[in-house]
């Protein structure tokens, strides 16, 4: 039951693992790029008369929004910080995540905001035993392992792919042989953001579009990096899965303490696994 | 090095002097202090809250003000922390030496400004936390609550759905101080009028939970005839969708506190779910009447947007202040609360009191059912029945009782 929030978990947990693989940035901010990809998603839903094309055009638009955002940010701040400590690096991307959130406020106002489902996926399913499962849900697990294979490809069987591969191994030997790594890493840092806002787009329409949906998502995000292994986008599936997985069975087995599972989880995976379930890229 | 050194000594000269001065001419202001969170999710309801308390006193200060001065305010934003809230309260108080303090969302900062208020005895209003324990447990002299706490709500909830037929109920919520009390005053008053009640289980979820599902298929399985949901803030809009989505609210009926309301139902348009029970202490088409209908749209015309429960209460605590203080016929806090004790006042909802005994707001409540109108783009309140506050409220001897322990 918990399958569909696992999908937007692993999707935005996917592209921080990314980021942190390749970069080696602990980008705090990823959860304000998600937020910021909601909140795209809600004005071009409007725009377009937050109808059924509104949505898609949401679903395209606002990751693309989000990467444009992304590349400035990367552009202009943070390829002049990976040589950073971590320490620095992760009190520099909290700031990042602050300003944004404070643009955010300033651009869209602190109202909530809500998408519209759109009228395809309306309405529910009943699965065995009568229990209804929303058709948008069922949407949200089709495009879960739609994202992971394209991620699993683009890493694998394009050039920079491999290229950011080779990147995390040894970034200087990267460089030595010609390749301007700095543009190599700005299209990775894009991908990874692209994946947080498309994370956004699809989780409007199940939530409200509120300021502050960024700060439990990247906690959540950030330990589901750590029990599947840092860099590792198998990882953060498995992470995710875990997470979500425990989560609802937690709730079924014994409600009162449901929220306590997943946590409980991450504890059991990092006490038998410290550097996590799958080989960890660092 | 030497020059640069003078040259900070003589900036930190500078600033020193800065602070010295003298703040303001506050012999001919009433100044109001305003601490409140500006940031995150609750600015949706706290921003309101200030621009109805700005119109208000523009209105009374373009009358020539209260006896003669000027109401003044300053605004500070707590970001939702007891600590720095309190800080800022002291702040306002020592330094900028205003008279009243006013405000926030968040009911910690708000005891721990009512404790300060009651040591430095400056009058504080409080608009929009819900505890009960503002004015009731932890209540005095110098704390008043401008808006329904969560033993109203509950029990205006209570005096209603304890009149229905529903024997078999659920209670889930946000797992923390207001969803809690919400639920158990709700509870403790259905019983009162149902014995027959019965509670199938209960489901508690953390703050901020994004995805009800689950906890919806558990309730689902459970069948019970009626659920308390208790959220607060932006769950009140997640629980609806999840509800819409999963068609739990065509199958069982249930109950949020501010369901109704329009900070729930217009961010949602067309798409809330209908049929939600709710009650709201505040509602911009209901009563119908010229005064109210005034209120809503001089709020819009100069804000742009409708008026929400939280723009009343800012408005009246405006008009509180400066009518108290028309009524004591002196800037005196000690001679404010005297005169506020009691007063009541014409307000879009009609003439409301501050009761003198513990120092709330007597509210009406509107208890509705969420349903679509033709003359809105949102859902709206029907079937809307007005519960007036002696149907509900505690009575000074309870509070008073709460009070002794």
């Amino acid at each position: 039951m918990g399958l569909s929030r696992t999908t937007i978990l692993f999707i935005v947990s996917s592209g921080l693992s990314l980021i942190l693989g390749v970069l080696r940035i602990p980008n705090i901010a990823h959860g304000s790029l998600y937020m910021i990809g909601a909140f795209m998603a809600f004005t071009i839903s409007k725009v377009f008369g937050g109808g059924d094309t509104g949505f898609w055009l949401a679903l395209v638009g606002a990751p693309l929004g989000v990467a444009l955002v992304s590349l400035i940010a990367e552009r202009g701040l943070f390829q002049y910080l990976y040589e950073r400590e971590h320490l620095m690096l992760l009190l520099l991307t909290f700031a990042v995540s602050l300003i944004f959130g404070d643009l955010v406020k300033i651009v869209w106002g602190a109202e909530y905001k809500s998408v519209p489902v759109p009228q395809v996926f309306q309405g529910f399913v009943n699965l065995f035993g009568g229990l209804p499962f929303p058709l948008y849900n069922l949407f949200l697990l089709i495009i879960g392992p739609i994202v992971a294979v394209a991620l699993w490809l683009i890493v694998n069987k394009t050039k920079i792919g491999k290229i950011s591969r080779a990147a995390t191994v040894d970034r200087e030997m990267v460089g030595a042989v010609g390749i301007n790594v700095s543009w190599v890493f700005a299209i990775v840092f894009v991908i990874g953001c692209l994946l947080a806002g498309l994370g956004g787009a699809l989780v409007a329409p199940t939530v409200s579009v509120t300021l502050g949906m960024d700060h439990t998502l990247i906690i959540e995000a950030f330990l589901i990096v750590i029990i599947g292994g840092l860099g590792n986008i198998w990882g953060a599936l498995l992470g995710a899965l875990i997470f979500g997985l425990t989560q609802s069975l937690g709730i079924l087995i014994w409600s009162q303490f449901g929220i306590v599972f997943p946590y409980a989880a991450v504890i059991v995976v990092l006490l038998f696994r410290p550097t996590g379930l799958l080989k960890s890229t660092w | 090095m030497k020059k640069s050194k003078w040259f900070s000594i003589f900036l930190v000269g500078l600033f020193g002097l800065f602070f010295m001065c003298p703040t303001s001419n506050a012999a001919n202001t009433i100044k109001v202090g305003i601490v409140d969170t500006y940031t995150g999710p609750p600015s949706a309801y706290t921003l309101d809250v200030l621009d109805g308390f700005k119109m208000a006193v523009e209105k009374i200060n373009a009358k020539g003000g209260v006896l003669g001065k000027k109401i003044e305010y300053t605004t500070r934003d707590e970001k939702f922390k007891p600590d720095i809230g309190l800080a800022m309260a002291k702040e306002l108080v020592l330094k900028e030496k205003v008279d009243i303090l006013m405000g926030t969302i968040n009911s910690a900062t708000a005891l721990a400004v009512s404790d300060f208020a009651k040591k430095e005895k400056i009058p504080f209003f409080v608009t929009y936390s819900k505890s009960d324990k503002i004015v009731g447990e932890k209540g005095h002299r110098y704390v008043f609550n401008m808006n329904e706490n969560t033993m109203m709500a509950g029990r205006a909830a209570g005096y209603v759905l304890g009149k229905k037929p529903y024997t078999k109920y659920w209670i889930a919520g946000d797992d923390y101080e207001y969803g809690h009390a919400i639920a158990n005053n709700v509870w403790e008053n259905i019983q009162k009028f149902n014995p027959k009640a019965i509670i199938l289980g209960q489901t508690w979820w953390k703050v901020g939970e994004a995805d009800f599902t689950p906890y919806i298929t558990q309730i689902l399985a459970a069948k019970p005839d009626f659920i308390i949901v208790a959220t607060g803030g932006g769950s009140m809009v997640n629980f609806q969708k999840a509800a819409k989505a999963t068609g739990l609210s065509q199958k069982i009926p249930f109950y949020q506190h501010t369901a109704n309301e329009l900070g729930t139902l217009l961010p949602q348009g067309k798409d809330a779910p209908e049929g939600v029970y709710g009650t709201a202490n505040y509602l911009f088409y209901l009563p119908d009447t010229p005064a109210n209908k005034a209120f809503a749209e001089e709020f819009k015309k100069s804000y742009n947007r409708y008026p929400k429960a939280s723009a009343l209460v800012g408005y009246m605590t405006a008009q509180f202040i400066a009518e108290g203080f028309k009524k004591a016929g002196k800037i005196n806090n000690e001679a404010l609360i005297k005169a506020l004790e009691g007063l009541k006042l014409d307000s879009p909802v009609g003439p409301l009191s501050i009761r003198a005994c513990d120092h709330q707001l007597e509210l009406p409540t509107y208890f509705g059912v969420t349903k679509k109108d033709p003359k809105y783009d949102f859902l709206v309140s029907g079937d809307t029945q007005i519960i007036s506050s002696k149907d509900y409220m505690p009575t000074c001897k309870e509070i008073l009782q709460t009070r002794k322990k």
